[in-house]
């Protein structure tokens, strides 16, 4: 383990994160609110990161190993650090409940222990939704995008922290294809506070709110989300928006490169764009006697199955009281989540597909014992290595999601709210059932299960491995 | 640029490293996936799995806005049918690694047919560095310029040289011969000296010369050994055999052992050398074919500690001159370390031509083209033959002694015609010269780069 680098490393991103938190700063001031909570911490961030960085280590290489650990703790890093605004503005009182609330921020899960929002300061909030755009590409990403790689090895931390079952660069050049990434995600969300603005949401709320979408958090700045507003325009626009911001970023770098042949290869895309259509017409049938028109109907049912299947967890109604058909139908896409290389959460649909089509392999073998046979994605066969990461990371997903379940049943909540508290945090998407539904949250749980849901959420965001590693002893020897 | 480099070996994965470092797009194509992971985990490059004379991988890769395909996996004649299928597809420059000796005049052919910009035969570069070698047995190393006027030369001050502890500037005094010292490497650091540089022993000392001079510095340093005249040879591999061709014109005798009887035989068919058909590694075969009567041994066999190990066993026996061809290029170091001071890789050199090509090519057009490139001292210094194809400002026809370069940069030579100046201070660079410039620290890649 590469210790000095990895504190070099851990260095730029504190400075990274006391850039960024200029920002909340401005916006504070804008609104007349204290911008002392947020100058304290970029204060507290540049003095500890100062020893880190003002020495280059001289060697600089770094391993997947150290790849994965600079991943894991960049990201444990930026949280304890981004709650100290909420800490010490007192808008949230207890440390614990800031850091549970700014890893739900950073991870995109958009899972609150606040029951009250709208009375909290605006520079405080913003800071909350920015917090979603920043963890939605990601940090390092970031770091790669704005720093000169003079190191190739930096492919390593692109790998910790990109999504998806398989990892590549889209362009030879690891900080263009940052940049090109970062230059995508930016532009989407600019295009996207330009449409809000003009169904007539407030600036501020088009921003953070805007912020929340491309990020795919879910965070809101109103006690009933995105209902709030009863503006169906802005409904329908941020409902299209978190399925755009479930896409691979790569197809959008297709598009504008006017590769279409690759797009129309891309069987994830298909699917992904089929189960949102599909799950929508099965909900609108199934709810369609609830709501006084046809166009409220596919609305609400289209924006529900939006915020879900991208792992957003914006919400217009409470689907508590939906019939249990459509609830399951939600639990599925929960768990399915988008594609690989978006900024949303969940399996990620190119994963489930390999799954899928890795089960009717083993079926044919056992048919055929000596047969041959390839699973492919897309046209091209994917490597057995692939193929047991995915089943690896399938097992993982469910030894987790079990052991969290059951150890949440501990505070007394009844299994619903367990269950669905758990998928909500390891995909990332934020309002489960019952007690976490769209109008509940997560306050009542205990500072344990907070800290435990918190884990998960890092873990789903990073795809486990970045965070199991951290608990094997020999990531830590020197080398 | 754009460049695609095909096969992921030794040899493209060091110009993958080099390259990449110099800020090129650069995909590999190698049919090895796990080959190619091990790149792209250690250089910033894109990696595409299959094989590089397939149309569609080449579609992959993009080869239609490529400025440059690198063909160096291990077949000759996927690399020729890779090159070929690129510039079909819209690559402009193509390079192609082709060491079948068989097929040096069909490459002729193909470059002037199939307008294949550029192919190296990696066994007869190493062979011309060997021979060049072989006529400087003093030095350890021997790069040439401006087509061989111009030598730079490496060797080691021994402790008993009567140079020790002597500044540059006295140096120059005391001897009446034009030479410039362009580089020390002491400790594993490389330094760019100046006047009150003092050398020490132990020192690994580059100079320049012209060819004539630097007998005349060998002498007066006490390093000079006479020419060589008899040459052992262990392994008779493509290597040999391109060597063996230089060494009949310059009338130097050479015994040849090769296990291999075909390959023997090949090489008795062709050459009027002595060639013995036995284990090279076994000690008694080396004392039968007279390795203590020798001027110069060569290790040349395919394997590399073979050839670390007899040479180091002829080392022991004082010959004048002992080569060794190392294919392994990580472990140069520790060979030098080990005493085996001229080290000759085939791939090494393989990597640093296509290296100087790109290098050239990047310059291409402007007012001063990179003719050559050379890394010297352990690769830690770089010497660059720069033409001068129009004036440049700030830096032509100015004295060299008012020009300000940059800190770690000498121009160490002008070629002037067929004039070499061994520059002073009040030497000038003007229009159509060739100047040959050292430097270490930042990459340099035109003339203008060297002024601070």
């Amino acid at each position: 383990m590469n210790y000095r680098m990895l504190g070099y490393l851990f260095g730029i991103i504190m400075l990274i994160e006391a850039a960024l938190m200029v920002l909340p700063l401005i916006v504070s001031m804008v609104f007349r609110e204290s911008p002392v909570p947020f100058l304290l911490t970029v204060a507290a961030l540049i003095v500890l990161s100062f020893p880190l960085i003002c020495r280059k280590p001289k060697d600089t290489r770094i391993y997947a190993k150290e790849g994965f650990v600079t991943a894991a703790g960049a990201w444990v890093l930026l949280s304890l650090f981004g709650a100290l605004p909420f800490f010490f503005s007192g808008a949230i009182p207890n440390y614990i409940d800031a850091f549970f609330e700014t890893v739900s921020g950073f991870t995109t899960t958009g899972a609150s222990i606040l029951t009250e929002v709208e009375s909290l300061p605006k520079g405080i909030l913003f800071w909350r939704s920015f917090t979603h755009w920043v963890g939605g590409m990601g940090v390092l990403v970031f770091m790669l995008a704005i720093l000169p790689a003079d190191n190739g090895q930096a492919m390593h931390l692109l790998r910790a922290e990109v999504p998806g079952p398989t990892k590549d660069k889209i362009v030879p050049k690891m900080r263009q294809t940052a940049l090109i990434l970062y230059g995508i995600y930016m532009c989407l969300t600019l295009i996207l506070i330009f449409l809000l603005l003009l169904t007539k949401m407030p600036l501020y709320d088009s921003v953070v709110n805007a912020f929340a979408t491309a990020g795919t958090g879910g965070f809101s700045v109103k006690n009933a989300s995105i209902g709030a507003y009863s503006n169906p325009a802005a409904e329908w626009i941020i409902g299209i928006f978190m399925i755009i911001f479930g896409i691979n970023f790569n197809v959008y770098f297709l598009l504008l490169v006017k590769r279409f042949k690759d797009i129309f290869k891309n069987e994830e895309l298909r699917l992904y764009l089929l189960i949102c259509v599909l799950s929508t017409i099965a909900i609108t049938a199934n709810i369609f006697d609830c709501f006084a028109s046809t166009e409220d109907a596919i609305r609400t049912s289209f924006f529900q199955v939006s915020t879900i299947v991208s792992t957003t967890g914006f919400a217009t109604t409470d689907f508590n009281h939906w019939p249990s058909f459509s609830k399951t139908i939600l639990l599925l896409l929960m768990i399915l989540g988008s594609c690989a290389g978006s900024t949303a959460g969940g399996l990620k649909i190119s994963r489930v597909i390999i799954a899928v089509k890795n089960i009717f392999r083993s079926i044919k073998k056992t048919v055929r014992p000596r047969s041959v046979n390839v699973v492919r994605l897309d046209g091209d066969a994917i490597s057995e290595t692939t193929l047991h990461a995915t089943a690896n990371y399938l097992s993982v997903y469910f030894a987790l999601t079990v052991l969290t379940t059951l150890l949440l049943s501990l505070d007394g909540f009844d299994l619903e709210t367990n269950l669905s508290a758990t998928l909500a945090c390891i995909n990332n998407i934020g309002p489960g059932f019952s007690v976490v539904g769209p109008t509940g949250n997560y306050s009542g749980f205990s500072y344990f299960s907070k800290l435990l849901l918190s884990f998960d959420m890092l873990a789903g965001r990073l795809e486990f491995m970045p965070l199991l590693i951290l608990f094997s002893p020999s990531v830590w020897k020197r080398n | 640029m754009n460049i695609i480099i095909v096969g992921g070996g030794t040899v493209g994965s060091a110009i993958c490293a080099q390259l990449a470092r110099e800020n090129h797009d650069i995909t590999v194509v190698d049919e090895n996936a796990a080959a190619l992971s091990e790149i792209a985990n250690s250089c910033d490059v894109f990696g595409v799995a299959g094989n590089g004379a397939e149309i569609s991988i080449l579609r992959k890769a993009h080869a239609d806005k490529a400025d440059l395909l690198i063909a160096v996996s291990a077949k000759d004649e996927t690399n020729i049918l890779c090159c070929a299928a690129a510039r079909k597809l819209g690559t402009k420059h193509t390079v192609a690694r082709v060491r079948n000796p068989e097929y040096s005049e069909l490459m002729q052919l193909l470059q002037s047919d199939m307008n294949l910009s550029f192919t190296i035969n990696p066994e007869l570069a190493a062979a011309n560095e060997i021979y060049r070698l072989l006529r400087f047995p003093s030095a350890a190393k021997i790069n040439t310029f401006c087509r061989g006027k111009v030598e730079l030369a490496e060797f080691i001050i021994e402790e008993s040289s009567p140079f020790c502890g002597i500044t540059l500037n006295e140096l120059r005094r005391k001897l009446n011969i034009k030479f410039l010292v362009c580089g020390v490497l002491r400790e594993g650091q490389a330094h760019i000296p100046s006047g009150h540089f003092s050398l020490e022993a132990g020192d690994t000392v580059c100079v320049t010369a012209p060819d004539k001079e630097l007998t005349n510095l060998f002498k007066a340093m006490g390093v000079y050994k006479t020419p060589i005249k008899n040459v052992l040879i262990a392994g008779g591999g493509r290597t040999t055999y391109y060597l063996q061709s230089l060494l009949q014109n310059a009338k130097i005798n050479s015994t040849i052992i090769e296990k291999d009887e075909e390959v023997c035989h090949a090489l008795a068919a062709d050459y009027s050398c002595t060639v013995i058909c036995d284990d090279s590694s076994r000690q008694e075969t080396l004392l039968e074919a007279g390795i203590k009567k020798a001027d110069a041994f060569l290790a040349l066999s395919d394997v590399d500690e073979e050839n670390a190990i007899i040479s180091m066993y002829a080392k022991s026996l004082e010959l004048d001159k002992v080569i060794t061809m190392i294919s392994r290029i990580s472990y140069m170091d520790f060979f030098k370390s080990a005493g085996l001071e001229s080290i000759v890789s085939p791939k090494s050199s393989t990597v640093s031509n296509i290296v100087r090509y790109v290098r050239s090519m990047t310059s291409a057009g402007e007012a001063s083209d990179i003719e050559a490139l050379h890394k010297i001292l352990n690769d830690s210094v770089e010497a660059l033959e720069f033409s001068i194809n129009s004036p440049i400002e700030d830096v032509t026809d100015i004295p060299l002694k008012q020009l300000k370069p940059r800190a770690g940069v000498l121009i160490a030579c002008i070629v002037r015609g067929n004039n070499v100046i061994i520059p002073t201070g009040d030497d000038v660079i003007s229009k159509n010269d060739t100047v040959i410039v050292v430097t270490s620290g930042k990459r340099t890649e035109s003339i203008k780069d060297i002024i601070a």
